[in-house]
């Protein structure tokens, strides 16, 4: 059993009272923020970018005649390489890129090679012996893209002691499946500079 | 001698028809290209006025310029920002487009970011990311 004296207690007692009342005063602050906001936190590859290009790639492909002309042509995404030395979500920037499209109405998309198995998965399921045949979906029945949509990102990044620069350039491309043809590309370039002090 | 005057009279007419009917292509509702509404729009000045808005932080960027076209059925937009100042200015930019009914036609868009050197010109372009969209409104916001 500790042996608290009065004399000793007398000192203990206002210092855990200190103590408690600095762990409530260090309390974090949460608040909501603009999602769609500039977000400068560090320089590598951020939300504002991942927008900035989504949107960027998006009004352009849609400026081009291959799809606005308005015949719903039916696109495949592939995959968006990360040639940088970051971490780099590239389907988030390709999930975002479709949103955008399939919303704009200017464009339908084909399942791609990543959603393939369980788009096999859901039409074996359904040719099963549990479901209506006169109301499950058929097999060979799925439309193929005229199109596919790929692209890469890349970096330069430069360091000296006091600043730090960093360069990403994004690049999609829409190509014809059947003859080859490159329809459409276009680029977005984003330059971040952070100086210390 | 007459023949001569006749000519080129006949030649300053020619020029003045070509000119005005250049002047009445504009569709109504329509200034540079641009969708106005019933709003009065005589000049450059007056459609930059109407297109674009400040918000947050006042900018001394200005736009200058704007002019738009259709590509399909969607608009696209070009307008000139100019900063006339001795200072490299920061701003941010986004489009709010607007539907036949007046209602938002699109989701809030993303600010961009934007760095302009001193005494410079820059035309940021964009187009519409539906049909939906027949109008528009440039939204600047300072970073300073």
């Amino acid at each position: 059993m500790i042996d608290l004296s009065r004399p000793r207690r007398l000192v203990l007692l206002p210092l855990l009272a200190a103590v408690a009342i600095a762990a409530g005063c260090a309390k974090d602050t949460v608040r909501y923020g603009d999602a769609r906001g500039v977000e400068t936190v560090t320089n590598e590859f951020g939300s504002t970018d991942l927008q900035m290009i989504a949107e960027s790639m998006t009004r352009s492909m849609l400026g081009a005649p291959v799809v606005a002309g308005g015949n719903l042509p039916i696109v495949t995404v592939q995959e968006v390489k990360n040639k940088t030395s970051d971490y780099i979500d590239t389907r988030a920037i390709t999930d975002s890129i479709r949103a955008e499209l399939q919303k704009s109405g200017q464009i339908r998309f084909a399942v791609d090679a990543a959603a393939m198995q369980q788009q096999i998965e859901e039409l074996e399921r359904q040719q099963s012996e549990y479901y209506d045949p006169n109301k499950s979906a058929e097999t060979g029945k799925m439309v193929g893209a005229a199109y596919r949509m790929e692209g890469n990102i890349t970096s330069i990044v430069k360091q000296v002691k006091d600043v730090k620069d960093v360069y990403y350039k994004f690049n999609l491309q829409l190509w014809n499946v059947r003859n080859g043809l490159l329809e459409w590309t276009d680029e977005k370039e984003i330059r971040k500079t952070t100086t210390k002090g | 001698m007459n023949r001569t005057w006749t000519i080129i009279a006949l030649l300053v007419a020619a020029l003045g028809t070509g000119c005005a009917a250049k002047k009445g292509f504009e569709k109504p509702g329509f200034s540079f290209g641009c969708p106005i509404g019933d709003a009065k729009v005589s000049s450059m000045e007056d459609l930059v006025k109407l297109k674009v808005v400040q918000e947050g932080k006042r900018t001394t960027i200005l736009a200058t310029e704007m002019r738009c076209t259709m590509t399909g059925d969607l608009y696209k937009v070009d307008v000139n920002l100019n900063n006339d100042s001795s200072d490299i200015k920061r701003i941010n930019y986004k489009f709010r487009w607007i539907d036949r009914e007046g209602m938002r036609a699109w989701e809030e868009e993303t600010w961009k970011p934007l760095l302009m050197y001193e005494n410079s010109n820059i035309t940021v372009s964009t187009v519409a990311p539906t049909n939906k969209a027949v109008d528009f409104r440039l939204v600047l916001l300072s970073q300073e």
